[in-house]
């Protein structure tokens, strides 16, 4: 096995590699800082973001005052969906409570809300929801409509009006209806997590492994060492391979603890090959490192290079679909995602984790992946040698 | 005084003069507000969908063509000889439909016929929104066939309030405006406070005849400058592009930005003056200012929604009461009544940042 990597991992390579971990063995603060924050990150994260809506704070307004009309406000907070906060005398003053953020929804009951039900005529609540949000508005939209319907379904069971059960009944009598049963798969129970910190992974793995690799790349140079480097007979890309793989070895090992994490801490399912999903940890490690590479060969100091990283990481991270569905984003940005080694990863943790898909479904992913770190690379290594002749 | 303004144009010149630095502090800023806020929304649409369609029947291509016409769903082929679990495993659609056979005959003949609705669970927000959307499609579908329009007894007549569009851009967009304030102008406060004391011009400032004071504010007022050019420069794009404008009485929204630009620009000073080496400090205001602001003050995920043993720490976040009163300026004006508590919460933010900053100075400035 070992001979067969021979032409690449030769004896001066080997040797530049010794250099390298006695240098970090040195150093604990990088080894210590580049295994223990990210695990906090992925903990912090993972525990702190939840896109779920419930316990949505509730406002109503009651002009009917009847049995009916409590009773439609006790089905409403009854549900976890809602809350109810408080009552109010007027739709003014419930318009007053959702600027100032105290409700996040209102419900009002028209006065006749009772007798037009008794009378078995249709009768019409309105909800105001503070649309600020148009995520949470979507999802009570959705809460409040299928609380209205567990209302109606209610009332006809009980046949609270018999002049409406009959209508109702007659109506289904002559006309079919189609009914949905949407059965959640690879996550019955939603667990927001799951999404988050397989998204959240990929995002570290490539924050770090940039952040690290331009630092090790500048800081020979600031230190005035590169020239020693250069004089002995390494080739630039054997300084570059030596340099680079002491930092994969240790951001693997984060992978792995990350990893753990996920299973211990969040109890993340494994349904795929547990291969796949380090081997495609890998990938991202590298086109990480070639990243940093590439930032390093156009900064000349370490602040350089930090700056520059703000200029890459956020957009990387915002437009990966790490935290987001990729369908949210502006059609023009979507076909962009697949120069993003985020993406690419995230599709391959979520997919071969909780869903199990395998090589067969992933190779895309995997070969995007592959393309990036190659075409980093080789320009890193281009740049190296342009500036170093 | 005057020694005062002379440290803010030393500082102004030295911004001006570096292209990284001034590309940083101005142009960074309207990107990340052009990209962020229109690629960070969670609600997706065109979803693709594959259907089992083992009908096909009128009935059952009428109750696709429904899903078709949807904004939400995006009705994609497959091979009907593949299972439709199949097509989310390898990634080419988020949900299945199955319309079981008889499926026509049975609405035919006024019997419930039950679809089957397979949602990728993997990413559990989208799945409840699809199939919130879905039963809302298959509401429609039944409301169209019934000869009656008459649903219910009770309907709900649902309002959206200050977004009527259910526009993300519109309620991140004021979000991110925030993150780009929070994170820009402290760091480049904090790089250059640690950079004197890196390269130890700080010794000069010592030695010379202004005061710990005036060397601090002088600095705090030139990246209060950077800051509010940054505002004013992202606020121009929210008016514009993001169609926005100031529904209500926009003083407190003045005094707020006036507030939190001393507030920024004293949390990056001193970070600079406690920790004096730029990669640290540029570490230190990449999680005060980006991570703590991005994840705990509500920018995407509501505050209500962190687990309540984390959750008082947003209590503390600066950035979480400028985001609540930017958003009520821009999307709903409540005006003082809504937000003056807000504003005064805010204003205690920055004299605490300045005061440590001042302290660590004078201790520096006895040590040498």
């Amino acid at each position: 096995m070992i001979g067969s990597f021979e032409p690449i991992f030769n004896h001066r390579v080997r040797a530049l590699i010794r250099k390298e971990f006695a240098q970090i063995r040195r150093d604990r603060r990088l080894a210590v800082s580049l295994i223990l924050p990210p695990t906090l990150q992925l903990l912090l994260l993972g525990f702190a973001l939840s896109a779920t809506v419930s316990n949505i704070k509730l406002g109503a307004v009651d002009d009917s005052r009847t049995p009916q009309s409590r009773e439609l406000v006790a089905t409403l907070s009854e549900s976890k969906s809602f809350h109810l906060l408080a009552y109010y005398a007027s739709v003014n003053q419930l318009g007053d409570a959702i600027s100032r953020n105290q409700v996040d929804a209102g419900v009002v009951i028209p006065y006749d809300f009772a007798r037009d039900l008794e009378r078995g005529r249709t009768t019409t609540v309105q909800f105001l929801l503070n649309a600020m949000n148009a995520n949470t508005a979507a999802i009570s939209q959705g809460y409040a409509e299928g609380v209205i319907q567990a209302y109606n379904a209610g009332l006809r069971t009980a046949g609270l009006q018999p002049v409406f059960q009959q209508i109702g009944s007659q109506e289904l009598g002559r006309q079919g209806q189609a009914q949905l049963h949407p059965a959640y798969l690879y996550n019955p129970g939603l667990k927001d997590s799951w999404f988050i910190v397989t998204g959240v992974f990929g995002l570290l793995l490539i924050l770090n492994s940039s952040l690290v690799a331009a630092g090790a790349m500048v800081k020979e140079r600031e230190a005035g060492t590169i020239e020693q480097l250069l004089m002995s007979p390494a080739t630039t890309s054997e300084i570059i391979l030596a340099k680079t793989a002491p930092l994969f070895v240790l951001l693997f090992l984060m992978s792995i603890i990350a990893v753990a994490v996920m299973k211990l801490a969040f109890g993340v399912p494994f349904h795929g090959h547990l291969s796949l999903v380090l081997s495609g940890a890998a990938l991202c490690i590298l086109s990480g490192i070639s990243i940093g590479t590439v930032n390093a060969t156009f900064a000349k100091s370490a602040q350089q290079a930090q700056l520059m990283a703000f200029f890459i990481n956020p957009p990387l991270n915002s437009t990966a679909g790490a935290l987001n569905p990729v369908e949210a984003m502006p059609a023009w940005l979507q076909p962009l995602t697949i120069i993003n080694p985020i993406h690419h990863f995230a599709v391959i943790a979520r997919a071969s984790m909780l869903k199990g898909s395998g090589f067969a479904d992933l190779w895309p992913n995997f070969l995007g992946l592959f393309a990036i770190t190659l075409v980093l690379g080789s320009l890193s290594v281009w740049r190296f040698r342009k500036q170093l002749s | 005084m005057r020694r005062i303004f002379a440290q803010t144009r030393k500082e102004l010149t030295q911004i001006v003069r570096d292209w990284r630095t001034l590309a940083l502090a101005l142009l960074l800023p309207m990107i990340l507000l052009l990209l962020m806020s229109t690629a960070i929304s969670l609600t997706a649409s065109h979803l693709p969908i594959v259907v089992q369609d083992l009908d096909d029947s009128p009935a059952s291509r009428d109750f696709i063509n429904s899903f078709r016409a949807s904004i939400t769903f995006h009705v994609v082929a497959w091979p009907p000889d593949k299972q439709p679990e199949e097509a989310l495993t390898s990634n080419a659609a988020r949900a299945a439909l199955i319309i079981p056979e008889h499926f026509g005959r049975d609405l035919a003949r006024g019997a419930i016929s039950s679809l089957q609705l397979l949602v990728d669970g993997s990413d559990a927000n989208t799945a409840k929104l699809m199939s919130g959307y879905a039963a809302q499609v298959t509401r429609a579908f039944n409301q169209r066939k019934a000869v009656s329009s008459q649903s219910g007894p009770v309907q709900a007549a649902i309002r959206l309030w200050y977004n009527p569009g259910r526009s993300s851009k519109k309620f991140f967009g004021p979000g991110i405006f925030v993150l780009g304030l929070s994170m820009f102008p402290p760091l480049l406060a904090s790089l250059a406070m640690a950079k004197e004391g890196e390269q130890k011009t700080i010794l000069q400032v010592y030695v010379s005849s202004i005061s710990a004071h005036e060397f601090l504010l002088g600095k705090i007022f030139a990246f209060m400058i950077v800051a509010l050019a940054e505002c004013l420069l992202m606020l121009i794009l929210l008016f514009t592009y993001f169609g926005l404008g100031m529904p209500g009485d926009p003083t407190p929204f003045v005094v707020a930005t006036v507030l939190y630009a001393f507030c920024v620009a004293s949390f990056g000073t001193m970070v600079g003056a406690a920790i004096p080496s730029q990669v640290a400090a540029i570490q230190a205001v990449s999680f005060g200012g980006f991570l703590l602001v991005f994840l705990l003050s509500g920018l995407i995920f509501p505050i209500d929604n962190i687990p309540a043993g984390i959750r008082w720490i947003s209590n503390f976040i600066w950035g979480r009461y400028y985001i609540e009163i930017v958003r009520d300026a821009l999307l709903e004006g409540g005006g003082w009544p809504a937000t003056g508590f807000k504003v005064a919460v805010l204003s205690l933010f920055g004299p605490i940042f300045y005061l440590i900053a001042w302290r660590k100075m004078r201790r520096m400035q006895l040590e040498v």
